[in-house]
């Protein structure tokens, strides 16, 4: 089942350098590849049109003060499926967001692979 | 008799002039108070006082006013020059005359003299004191006068209760205002509405016209529908857009508020009483504290997930418990020095000076020296710096200048550029033994690096001179602009 994950090239966004360390640490441990981390939103949009592969992306909600949703908006139309990574967890969300996969900080590394699984639409079966 | 709206005689008939025994041409344009000063007597001050409170009540309400009994003494000149007063009942109107814009100009005065008949009231009652009065009184109308002088006190009572709800009103904290009839009409209103408004000039004025600003915001349509229904309508912490000051953008004020129909004796609905509170300050506070909540609970979450990073990635290089341990602790123990700090200026922000005194005093003052001048940084800025200088220092004291007995080390720091400031750190250690570059970037060193790029959006450059390690760090001190 790890091999669901392998070679995938994940985006993250993350203001926070120990918590986005982190996060590559994880993605790493799961055979990811990660894009970024990107640790504004400028830099995020700037990676979505840019990149030309990416399978999935994890992103902080508030990233410097600002929300990450232009970012979910540009995702969402590229097609590339995406993770929200909070405090507040989901209740946080938005209306318009709510529902969507989402990690609450801090975070296991099941929880990030059971949310990436579950925005890429994979199986565990 | 004619006034005009400062009290001075602008006209009268002959017969005011018989009964007051003066001439037109001495009384027009003199202010009728000094004219006539009520005489002597310990009585004259408040009869004076009734006869100017009327005219005063004429000028302000612009409605007629009556005294039913007014004891007033006439001053008459005699022959030899000296001045008697002859004491005299007067029944007197007084009826506001105004200019096309509704003001008082002038108030007419139309006085019955009814001496005569509170004289021979009081005759009779002196030679026949009991019964005989009654009698008389009925024959002659005496009982009619006692009744009018008994109206006359009722409606000086009434009018100096109406004055002191009036006042109430007037004064109360809360907003306060009376609409009149189907357009709303502003009848009066108080200090704090007037506030509310912004003191325009409202009394007078229909609200659409009063109030042009409230259009599309409901509140006409609720006080429409309260004269339509009698309901009151409650509005709690209700948003409104108000013109608080001429000429600038309308202002957003939260009200609790009642509108309460006001009926006539007929039992219709002729106006809207309006009273209420600015609860401004209270529904800000509420979101203040709901902004700080959600604010305190992203700034935990995160710091927990900081730690667990930290555990995580001191974990991958420290197999020995006791020595994860340890460095572990350190790291946790730094991050909350630098809490510290922040929590003594309510989270504002630090000087660079005190964060790195704080990450070095463990190691000896005197080894280290900081020269640079004061430099404020923001919450995130001196937690990032404040972690940075910790991973420097325990990195000297494991492997370089700070190891070995003589090492020093010298952080020199400077702001350039002042319309885009940049801020540049200098880490140079010195006396130390001698350095050979890492085989193997440890988690110490990725974190600097990593805190400094990612974090403060700045540049880091390590360098392991033989003679010792070096470290530059230039940061923008503005993120917005960088």
């Amino acid at each position: 089942m790890t091999n669901a994950l392998q070679g995938r090239r994940v985006l993250v966004i993350e203001d926070e350098s120990l918590v986005a360390m982190l996060l590559e640490t994880i993605l790493d441990d799961m055979g990811c590849t990660v894009v970024g981390p990107a640790s504004n939103i400028d830099d995020g949009l700037r990676a979505v049109t840019g990149e030309a592969a990416l399978d999935a992306a994890l992103l902080d909600v508030n990233v410097a003060g600002r929300e990450v949703f232009p970012v979910a908006e540009a995702l969402k139309a590229r097609g590339v499926p995406f993770v929200f990574s909070t405090g507040y967890g989901e209740a946080g969300l938005p209306e318009h967001w709510r529902g969507h996969p989402t990690i609450q900080k801090p975070f296991t590394e099941a929880a990030i692979r059971d949310a990436l699984m579950k925005a890429l639409n994979i199986s565990l079966a | 008799m004619l006034l005009d709206a400062q009290l001075r005689y602008a006209g009268m008939n002959q017969a005011y002039l018989d009964v007051t025994h003066r001439r037109r041409e001495d009384l027009l344009g003199q202010p009728v108070m000094k004219e006539f000063d009520a005489g002597p007597g310990h009585q004259a001050p408040e009869n004076a006082r009734q006869l100017a409170a009327s005219f005063e009540k004429v000028l302000t309400t612009g409605q007629p006013d009556n005294l039913a009994v007014l004891h007033y003494p006439i001053p008459i000149k005699q022959a030899d020059g000296a001045i008697i007063y002859d004491d005299r009942y007067w029944s007197c109107t007084h009826t506001p005359i105004k200019d096309a814009d509704g003001r008082v100009t002038h108030i007419l005065q139309h006085t019955s003299d009814i001496t005569e008949l509170e004289r021979l009231r009081r005759q009779v009652g002196r030679l026949r004191p009991e019964e005989a009065t009654s009698a008389l009184d009925s024959l002659i109308g005496g009982g009619m006068f006692r009744r009018a002088m008994s109206v006359q006190a009722d409606n000086r009572r009434l009018e100096t209760e109406r004055r002191q709800l009036l006042d109430m009103f007037m004064q109360t904290p809360g907003f306060v205002a009376v609409l009149n009839g189907p357009q709303h009409v502003i009848q009066l209103h108080n200090g704090a509405y007037g506030q509310l408004i912004g003191h325009r000039d409202v009394v007078g004025k229909p609200i659409r016209e009063a109030l042009p600003e409230l259009a599309g915001q409901g509140y006409y349509d609720f006080l429409d529908e309260v004269l339509a229904t009698g309901e009151p309508f409650h509005g709690r912490q209700s948003p409104v857009q108000l013109q608080q000051t001429p000429n600038s953008a309308l202002a957003t004020r939260y009200l609790n508020f009642i509108y309460q129909p006001i009926r006539n004796d007929a039992g219709e609905i002729v106006g809207v009483f309006v009273q209420g509170h600015d609860v401004t300050d209270t529904v800000m506070a509420a979101e203040r504290q709901k902004l700080m909540i959600d604010e305190l609970n992203h700034r935990v979450k995160n710091t927990l997930a900081t730690v667990q990073s930290i555990a995580m990635q001191t974990a991958r290089s420290h197999e020995d418990p006791r020595s994860f341990a340890e460095t572990f602790q350190s790291r946790i123990l730094s991050l909350s020095h630098t809490h510290d700090l922040l929590t003594r200026s309510h989270w504002e922000g630090a000087d660079l000076r005190e964060v790195l005194e704080h990450e070095t005093t463990a190691h000896g003052l005197h080894r280290l020296t900081l020269n640079g001048p004061n430099v404020a940084l923001d919450p995130a800025m001196a937690v990032s710096l404040g972690m940075i200088f910790h991973e420097l220092a325990t990195n000297a004291a494991k492997y370089g200048a700070l190891s070995a007995g003589e090492g020093r080390v010298l952080v020199d720091w400077s702001v350039a550029n002042l319309s885009d400031p940049h801020l540049t750190i200098t880490w140079r250690e010195t006396g130390g033994p001698m350095v050979a570059t890492p085989d193997r970037r440890g988690f110490g060193s990725r974190l600097i690096e990593r805190n400094v790029r990612h974090d403060l959006a700045g540049t880091v450059q390590l360098h392991y001179l033989n003679n010792g390690f070096t470290a530059e760090i230039s940061i923008p001190l503005n993120k917005e602009a960088a």
